[in-house]
């Protein structure tokens, strides 16, 4: 999960903060999630459920691992731990439960 | 281990904010997670981010998220190893397919986040 949340981190997130963090509220460019017409209604496609569940989900497992290492490689011998594991990488499974939720109930699919 | 071992040399700096990069992208997809949430209060209760603040926050994620794409990246030709008829794929070969991968995933989300915008 370290590896597949990394690639897609690295290949999907960019292009979200470029166009909906800047060109969006800059209103460079008209994007999708700057009126609530546009946004339920893209929202209600399953494809794209699909598509954000993944997006949201997987990076969490990602930076779940890279952000215990960096507590390691700064001194925190205690992330290494048992505890420390359970509340990062429980971390990363409460927002894939979070984000399956969200996604269900926001333009519900029935 | 000394606490500031990380700042005595470049290749140890760049390589903590390499680990680093989780924690920007990490807020700036709760803050996209919001956003869909926001989606759930109704024509009357959504508003989209567009501070400048946001925006600010935006493009310093940004920076962070093109470090963690390239560097990223850039480790697949060590990771990944293909054979084509016995012969071993190039490292730079690889490499090269999965920023091309990035680029062309870029363009398609870019064109359907605008294409559905108004």
């Amino acid at each position: 999960m370290f590896a597949q949340g990394g690639v897609i981190a690295a290949v999907l997130i960019p292009v979200h903060v470029l166009v909906q963090g800047i060109l969006g509220p800059l209103g460079i460019v008209p994007v999708v999630d700057r009126h609530y017409d546009t946004w339920i209604s893209i929202l209600g496609n399953p494809i794209v459920k699909l598509y954000l569940l993944v997006l949201i989900a997987a990076p969490f497992y990602h930076f779940a691992h890279r952000l215990r290492y960096l507590l390691v490689d700064l001194g925190v011998p205690a992330a290494k731990g048992v505890p420390a594991q359970v509340i990062f990488y429980g971390g990363a499974v409460l927002v894939t439960l979070f984000t399956i939720w969200l996604l269900l109930t926001t333009a519900p699919l029935f | 281990m000394a606490l500031g071992w990380w700042t005595r040399t470049a290749h140890y700096f760049w390589y903590i904010v390499r680990e680093f990069t989780a924690v920007p992208l990490a807020l700036w997809m709760l803050w996209f997670v919001v956003e869909i949430q926001r989606a759930q209060n109704g024509p009357k209760g959504y508003y989209p981010h567009s501070s400048t603040g946001f925006v600010i926050f935006s493009v310093i994620v940004l920076l962070f998220a093109l470090y963690h794409s390239t560097t990223f990246l850039s480790l697949a030709g060590v990771i990944l190893h293909f054979k084509v008829f016995d012969r071993p794929i190039p490292s730079r070969l690889i490499v090269l397919s999965q920023f091309g991968l990035w680029l062309v995933a870029s363009v398609v989300i870019a064109f359907v986040l605008v294409y559905f915008g108004r």
